[in-house]
């Protein structure tokens, strides 16, 4: 049998979309049995470059896992044929960068621009991060876990404005100066009458919205409101001491613009749209994917599957939705599609729940997905298995066999994808990184 | 007659010419004439006639004149000739001589004849007295008896002996006694020739003929004298068959009279080609006379389908060959041991021995014993044909979907909850599904975010928590845990909405405000407020029960207000319903029955579950009264769930149990299912799903598909689709505590003796 898969040899032809690594497209002759690393020195060879760089292939649009032969058996082509193997500059696997403690589990995590990192603890604080883990700022006002927080915008790497809601029912408005080392929470927004989950800004930065686990999703501007506005409301609050250390602080309060309701669970995620605002994407544990529309509030789209979604994203370059489910699997939707049975794609590999994913923000075929088994899969939607897969070392070898500490956010800004769970740091990886490793799995 | 008719022909011949009514007047003409003939012939020869009868005569007489009546008909009738022709010989002769005779006496006594009506209403003739002259016949001398051949006794009685032809009584003749008889054998010298005729009761005298015939009798020959045994045959009808028939007329078809045998015959063949057994046009095939033995073709005769084939000899072993290894070779001791050991003792019943070769092996001396055995083994060893039973076993089990279908149902495990310290007895969800309330012996009870398992926050007691419960209703933010003989209320702070929290607070400490009487002889409990620390911790109501007792169970009613209160060990004081807005204590039962091991509200109607040892009654506390007795079957119940539609009930039991009960079908368990390897610890419906689930010692949970359907008539599904392993460890023979459904999806948390919660999805 090895001799005979041996000398089973077929006509391939290379192309690329990636210019600097263009080979001639003659048909050539090679062995059957090769894999991706010996194509990928074929390929090396033809450039002759003398540091090699690593390539993936593909066929048919899906990567080449196996061996040619394997890969031509099992999608049933012929050997005879001249096969087109289109191949790119692989990725190399991402590297932990660093790793920042923070005090307790970390719920949510936000890059800016590669620089920048906030971050939500269930210690109710909110943190920045510079890279170099330097904690830049911690703000502290909520009285209950952060659940979330979104960036709103950095003026001159000196002024920060975001948002963060928690699950004292919620959201602030913050700004800092790293200068004068001063923030101020701009206003509290009072509306959700459960843990609020997840918060989204628009592109357009004029609003944002979000999910609570009372069911409704909540839309508010973003404009400072007025102080004369919150007096009905400051006597309601009077009779809870909480609130009244909060009115020392003299604290501004903005309601909803408006309430979208449809969910009947929880909100788990609010989305929008990377490029129209005017779309909203929302996931549940009524097992549902909404699709609102924000200008006419309306609920535009269902779309249902069996499992609870913990975790939604929109990648405006695939135009798709990946959630993260209780079934352990991520899902791929697409929104455009009309029918309700549009589950493009299931990705599975995770062994527990998928609590968020993050597609590229550089390449519409990848995303990263945590969740609560402990590990960070990184996805080409090409390939039907994970590309990459990161454990969470334990330092204690004592704790091998306990359960994995589970991840709760992840977010991939360019190069960079972060992640924070329930070991209490957050993780950095590089996910372009120089250096040549051999290392395929 | 013969002459009448050749007369007849006479005159035919003579007289061709006249007509037909001169043929008839010469007729008569002839016959008187005749007549006139025939009298003048018998004159000649009367004295012959003897022994001529009256009734001849009579006969004769009728005969002609029927003779004369038919004459016309029959004149030219050949048939009649022919036919009696064969008579007309015989009697030839003696015909003369009777018309002549009895023509003379019926021309003399014609006169004399009168006749008489006679018994059968006939005219009867009566013939005058003979007169007793010489020439008269003797013959009528004696009045001859008409009596017949009957028993002369019959007449002992009488005078007479019978009757005469006329009707006259015959006279007994004198009969004398035996002296008389004896001397009239000895006086009359003919008594030795005479015997009696029975029928004139007299002897009569022998003839010399009768006597010849007795001699003759005697000497074995034939009676008659002239008889001639060897007269030559005279062959009346030849034995030589006729070439021709006498009669040239065919058969006529009507005189065929059908075989009753040959319809049967053919009826049967007939039948026997309507079923079958006779096909007409077949074709015998022919048989080949001759076989080939040696054909290679020829197959082996099919079996009989019961045919047990013999089982099969052993092959032989290694150390059975001539020359075997010598590790097969006994040594000396395992030899003496062979030899000592009783034959039906032995592994084998040779000896392995080696030759050198073939040459040197003796002939094979067990050979004859072999095959006896071999014979005896077939013959004495019954061999009975296993008959297998035909049926498919998947045909057996019931018809269950496939659990795939059945789907959602928990399948792994997702979550671990570790915090406690020690085993943990009791958890609660929220009504929303968020929260999770887990209640501890380590003391402290906790409360858990149950997607992420934070511990958000513990409040410590002074005892063992046996029980918590989350207050049904989704507008009050409460739960109730008991402890020793305590119930506290307590409202997390921080989880609701504050709008909640105030109402909840005031939803439970508005009872302190109602006026209640406070020094009342069957206290019950007491409702105490808490002190400003276990205020801090959100506790808000402690209820203080008076029997010091432990509380094992608390059970909410759905609308939030009532809770029940079981501690098993209180006596009557075992089952309490507290109503929480308004402070109170009612105690249902005066007395009950048994030791209570668990309660439960109906989750509509006004009913009132109480599990004992081994009963489940229910109560309806409107009307207070019992309104059916479940019988469970098993020895001791530990839970009870009601279905959420309300007509099902489950139990499980500390026997390993499950019974599921239809309350509209019977006392008894619609199914009891024993899948547990140790006892049951409890038994939980989901509220929504058509799901419920039994968690056992054995450290596992089953989860069943449950489905109950609307349609009266249609009994539960009930599917055993999951068994969740592997989670929870076995401390102390004790495993998975306790275990509740999430309230909106297929998910279940579980409680375990190894201090840890665990969620499964």
């Amino acid at each position: 049998m090895e001799i005979s898969q041996e000398e089973i040899q077929v006509q391939v032809r290379f192309v690329t979309k990636q210019t600097e690594y263009v080979v001639t497209d003659t048909p050539m002759i090679v062995p059957a049995r090769l894999r991706r690393y010996g194509l990928s020195e074929i390929i090396n060879h033809l450039l002759g470059f003398e540091k090699p760089i690593p390539f993936d292939f593909m066929i048919d649009n899906l990567f080449l896992r196996t061996s040619l032969l394997e890969f031509l058996e099992n999608s049933g082509l012929s050997t005879e044929n001249i096969i087109t193997i289109e191949y790119v500059e692989s990725m190399l696997p991402p590297t932990p960068l660093s790793s920042f403690q923070h005090d307790d589990w970390v719920s949510s995590v936000k890059s800016f621009n590669q620089k920048y990192f906030l971050t939500g603890s269930y210690d109710n604080h909110i943190r920045i991060w510079n890279t170099s883990g330097e904690c830049l700022q911690t703000f502290i006002g909520h009285n209950a876990p952060i659940k979330s927080v979104s960036w709103v915008s950095i003026k001159d790497d000196d002024e920060f404005s975001f948002l963060s809601a928690s699950q004292d029912k919620t959201i602030r408005a913050w700004r800092s100066s790293l200068e004068h080392n001063k923030y101020i929470s701009l206003y509290e927004c009072i509306g959700h009458k459960g843990s609020i989950e997840s918060i989204a800004v628009s592109p357009s930065c004029s609003e944002f919205a979000s999910g609570s686990w009372d069911s409704s999703i909540m839309l508010w501007t973003m404009e400072i409101p007025e102080n004369s506005d919150d007096d009905e409301h400051i006597k309601v609050q009077a009779s809870s001491k909480r609130r009244k250390v909060n009115k020392k602080e003299n604290i501004l309060t903005k309601y909803p613009i408006t309430t979208m309701n449809g969910h009947i669970g929880s909100v788990s995620s609010v989305i929008f749209d990377d490029k129209d605002s005017n779309k909203l994407y929302s996931g549940g544990w009524d097992h549902s994917i909404r699709i609102w529309d924000v200008e006419s509030r309306t609920n535009v789209d269902v779309k249902n599957c069996d499992k609870v979604v913990y975790g939604i994203s929109y990648s405006g370059k695939s135009g798709l939705i990946a959630s993260g489910h209780s079934d352990q699997v991520i899902r791929l939707w697409d929104p455009r599609a009309e029918d309700i049975a549009v589950v493009k794609l299931t990705l599975s590999s995770h062994k527990n729940w998928v609590t968020s994913v993050s597609w590229s923000t550089k390449n519409s075929f990848m995303l990263v997905s945590g969740s609560y088994d402990g590990t960070i899969k990184i996805w080409d939607i090409r390939s039907k298995t994970p590309l990459y897969t990161f454990f969470k070392q334990n330092n204690d070898k004592e704790k091998e066999n306990s359960i994995p500490k589970k991840v709760f956010c992840v977010d991939w800004d360019n190069d960079i994808i972060l992640s924070g769970g329930e070991d209490n740091q957050l993780h950095i990886y590089g996910s372009k990184n120089i250096g040549f490793t051999k290392n395929e799995k | 007659m013969f002459r009448v008719s050749k007369k007849r022909a006479e005159i035919k011949e003579n007289d061709e010419n006249t007509s037909d009514e001169d043929i008839i007047s010469n007729l008569e003409i002839d016959m008187f004439s005749e007549e006139e003939q025939d009298s003048d012939s018998s004159t000649e020869s009367i004295d012959k006639h003897k022994s001529i009868n009256e009734d001849d005569i009579t006969d004769k007489s009728q005969g002609n004149e029927k003779f004369n009546d038919e004459t016309p008909g029959e004149s030219d009738s050949d048939e009649y000739i022919t036919g009696d022709s064969l008579d007309e010989n015989d009697l030839d002769l003696g015909e003369e001589y009777v018309e002549k005779g009895f023509d003379k006496t019926l021309s003399k006594e014609a006169q004399d004849v009168y006749y008489v009506v006679g018994a059968n209403g006939h005219p009867r003739k009566i013939l005058p007295e003979i007169d007793p002259v010489y020439d008269s016949d003797s013959s009528t001398e004696n009045p001859s008896n008409t009596i017949g051949n009957v028993p002369m006794e019959w007449y002992e009685d009488y005078p007479h002996i019978g009757y005469d032809v006329d009707g006259k009584k015959i006279m007994k003749p004198a009969k004398g006694d035996e002296l008389d008889k004896f001397l009239e054998n000895m006086e009359d010298p003919d008594s030795w020739i005479s015997a009696k005729d029975n029928l004139l009761q007299q002897n009569v005298k022998l003839t010399d003929e009768e006597l010849e015939i007795i001699r003759r009798i005697q000497m074995g020959s034939f009676p008659e004298q002239d008889f001639d045994p060897y007269e030559p045959t005279v062959e009346w009808f030849t034995s030589k068959p006729e070439v021709m028939p006498l009669n040239a007329t065919p058969e006529p078809k009507r005189r065929f009279i059908p075989s009753k045998w040959e319809a049967k015959r053919i009826m049967k063949i007939v039948r026997a080609i309507r079923q079958g057994r006779i096909v007409p046009g077949k074709t015998q095939v022919q048989k080949p006379r001759f076989y080939n033995l040696w054909n290679e073709n020829d197959q082996p005769r099919e079996e009989h389908p019961m045919h047990i084939p013999a089982p099969k000899m052993k092959l032989p072993d290694h150390d059975e060959s001539y020359n075997p290894p010598t590790e097969y070779l006994l040594t000396e001791k395992e030899k003496e041991e062979w030899e000592k050991m009783d034959p039906e003792d032995r592994e084998k019943n040779y000896m392995p021995q080696k030759h050198s070769c073939l040459r040197t092996v003796p002939a094979y001396n067990r050979f004859i014993q072999e095959r006896f055995d071999r014979c005896l083994d077939l013959y004495l060893s019954p061999r009975v044909r296993k008959n297998k039973l035909n049926i498919d076993p998947e045909s057996l089990i019931p018809k269950l979907p496939n659990p795939k279908d059945l789907q959602p149902f928990p399948t792994s495990l997702t979550l671990s909850y570790d915090a406690h310290t020690d085993r943990v007895r009791c958890i609660s969800i929220d009504p929303t599904g968020l929260w999770l309330i887990s209640g501890s012996d380590d003391k402290t009870i906790r409360l858990w975010e149950i997607i992420t398992g934070r511990c958000v926050k513990t409040w410590e007691l002074e005892d063992i928590i046996y029980s918590v419960a989350w207050c049904p209703v989704r507008e009050i933010c409460a739960f109730i845990f008991s402890c020793s003989n305590k119930v506290g209320v307590i409202l997390p702070t921080g989880i609701c909405d504050e709008e909640v929290a105030l109402s909840t607070s005031q939803y439970v400490t508005s009872g302190f405000n109602s006026s209640r009487r406070d020094d009342e002889k069957a206290k019950l409990v007491d409702w105490m407020k808490p002190t400003d620390g276990q205020n801090e911790n959100g506790i808000l109501v402690i209820i203080q029960h008076v029997h010091n007792k432990t509380i094992k169970q608390i059970t909410w009613h759905r609308k939030g207000d009532y809770f029940s209160a079981i501690a098993p060990d209180a006596g009557n004081q075992g089952i309490l319903i507290h109503q929480l807005t308004r402070h109170q204590t009612q105690q249902p039962f005066r007395k009950t029955r048994g030791i209570v091991q668990c309660v439960k509200f109906h989750p509509i109607k006004p009913l009132f579950f109480v599990a004992t040892q081994r009963y489940v009654r229910v109560y309806n506390l409107m009307k207070q009264e019992l309104i059916k007795t479940l019988q469970s079957g098993v020895k001791w119940i530990s839970s009870l769930d009601v279905h959420p539609m309300g007509d099902n009930v489950i139990i499980g039991s500390y026997d390993k149990k499950l019974c599921w009960f239809d309350l509209d079908l019977s006392p008894r368990p619609y199914r009891t299912l024993c899948y547990h390897t140790k006892a049951v610890r409890n038994v939980v419906y989901h509220k929504r799903l058509p799901l419920f689930a039994s968690c056992s010692d054995d450290g596992t949970l089953q989860i069943f598909h449950g489905m109950v359907y609307n349609d009266l008539l249609q009994n539960p599904l009930i599917v055993p689709v999951k068994v969740l392993k592997a989670g929870h460890r076995v401390v102390d023979s004790l495993g998975v505590l306790n275990c509740e459904f999430h309230p909106t999806q297929p998910w279940i948390i579980s409680s375990g003796a190894d201090h840890t919660i665990k969620l499964w999805t």
